[in-house]
């Protein structure tokens, strides 16, 4: 996978990028500040700037985060600096160069999804960029958690979700899943059907009406999943990064 | 009319992009991708226009094979929506004929007036069959198209000077300047 291909995706979505632009810079707005002036040279020297500020970056969870959103709202890979800046920050050749293509994969996909993908989808679509060698296919589960979690330095941007059974999704746009939202996509795994309802959840999972529709509301409001009124029993609520037909497609609406 | 073969997007096989989405975000990515699957299936099958009232009718707005259909009221909003852009036009007040333009009315009178000077048809008439139908024009985008879209495309080559109508009970023509 390019890495120019990459970056030209990173500042087509707009959506992403208005989602970034509107996180708060209600902390440490100086600071903030203060990197966005210097954003305007930096493009061209990202690793003496990642090394002066290494020590916020390290020690800040909140400095990181917004460091990567303002890359991200200005087409930068901050990942595509070179050896120096990740090995101070502890990450391997790797699993940076797989951290990056996960980035790349969720970023071009997350106007389908709402910014939620199966990790075996994740897998089967960076096995596909990657290109033939052998040492391209041999992308484990196992590796791609890992790559997934190294990115969660940056605070809540990447999530990796278990959702039972060995299956695993990544999160790549900030929300809130709390452990009812996790459950919902746990049995929207399991039913290998895209969707649910308020009727399924509640005889699967035991739940109340008012907890069950409280659920699938909100996932409907973070953007991960449809309502469909067409059923004749109830109302179906389905999950776009589970659709095949949706991951598979590589069209551009 | 025989259905050319269009390659469905996945929207297509989702049940729930037939019934118009609550969420603001999501609900706009979903009436784009229907502004855009209409114009191409319209384009595709050279069909020039929706009657909404057998709307459907067309594999379009009726997908059988998960037997989800699209809302009236909602297949008039997009066509709403794609109006602004100059894509498509309701013929009568009840807006349940639409006139659907894949290219503008500007788009089209610019097909025809490249090809009027293209082929030295500057200072000839022409019926409106012959710019429609005659053999000349085969293959041209334009081939085939509904004399109503035609009239209103060589109006706006009218307003630019490039040519005048002459339309009445017996011949509907034009003359290109």
């Amino acid at each position: 996978m390019r890495r120019r291909a990459g970056l030209g995706a990173i500042q087509k979505h707009k959506l992403e990028q208005e989602k970034y632009k509107d996180k708060g810079n209600e902390i440490q707005e100086n600071q903030f500040e203060q990197m966005t002036k210097q954003l305007e040279v930096f493009k061209v020297n990202l690793e003496e700037f990642a090394t002066k500020h290494k020590n916020e970056i390290r020690k800040n969870p909140e400095f990181r985060r917004q460091f990567q959103e303002m890359c991200a709202s200005i087409g930068v890979d901050p990942l595509s600096s070179g050896k120096g800046f990740w090995s101070v920050l502890g990450i391997g050749d790797f699993y940076y160069e797989l951290a990056v293509q996960i980035v790349e994969v969720c970023l071009a996909t997350n106007y389908k999804t709402g910014g939620l993908i199966g990790l075996s989808e994740l897998r089967s679509r960076l096995i596909k960029a990657r290109g033939k060698g052998k040492q391209h296919q041999e992308i484990t589960q196992d590796d791609l958690i890992r790559a997934a979690q190294k990115l969660k330095i940056f605070g809540s941007g990447f999530t990796v979700v278990p959702v039972g059974k060995g299956q695993y999704m990544v999160q790549s746009i900030p929300g809130e899943l709390s452990m009812d939202h996790t459950a919902v996509l746990q049995q929207v795994t399991h039913s290998n059907q895209a969707f649910v309802s308020v009727g399924y959840l509640r005889r699967e999972l035991g739940w109340e009406e008012g907890r069950a529709r409280k659920a699938l509301e909100h996932m409907v409001q973070q953007g991960l999943a449809w309502v469909d009124l067409q059923n004749l029993q109830e109302k179906l609520y389905y999950f776009p990064s589970l659709f095949n037909a949706c991951i598979d497609s590589s069209s551009d609406f | 009319m025989s259905e050319v073969e269009i390659e469905w997007p996945w929207q297509y096989s989702f049940p729930p992009f037939f019934t118009l989405q609550p969420h603001p975000e999501t609900r706009s990515k979903q009436v784009s991708a229907w502004k855009s699957l209409i114009l191409e299936y319209c384009q595709k099958n050279r069909l020039f226009i929706i009657d909404v009232r057998e709307a459907h009718q067309l594999p379009l707005f009726h997908n059988s094979s998960i037997n989800r259909k699209l809302d009236p009221s909602v297949i008039i909003s997009i066509l709403s929506e794609l109006s602004k852009t100059g894509n498509a036009a309701a013929l009568d007040k009840p807006r349940h004929r639409w006139e659907v333009y894949w290219h503008t009315l500007e788009e089209w009178a610019s097909m025809i007036y490249e090809y009027v000077c293209d082929s030295g048809m500057q200072n000839s008439v022409l019926t409106l069959f012959e710019l429609a139908q005659g053999d000349d024009v085969q293959g041209r985008d334009f081939a085939g198209i509904h004399t109503d879209v035609l009239i209103k495309a060589l109006r706006v080559l009218e307003s630019e000077r490039k040519c005048e109508l002459i339309l009445s009970d017996e011949d509907q023509g034009v003359k290109f300047f």
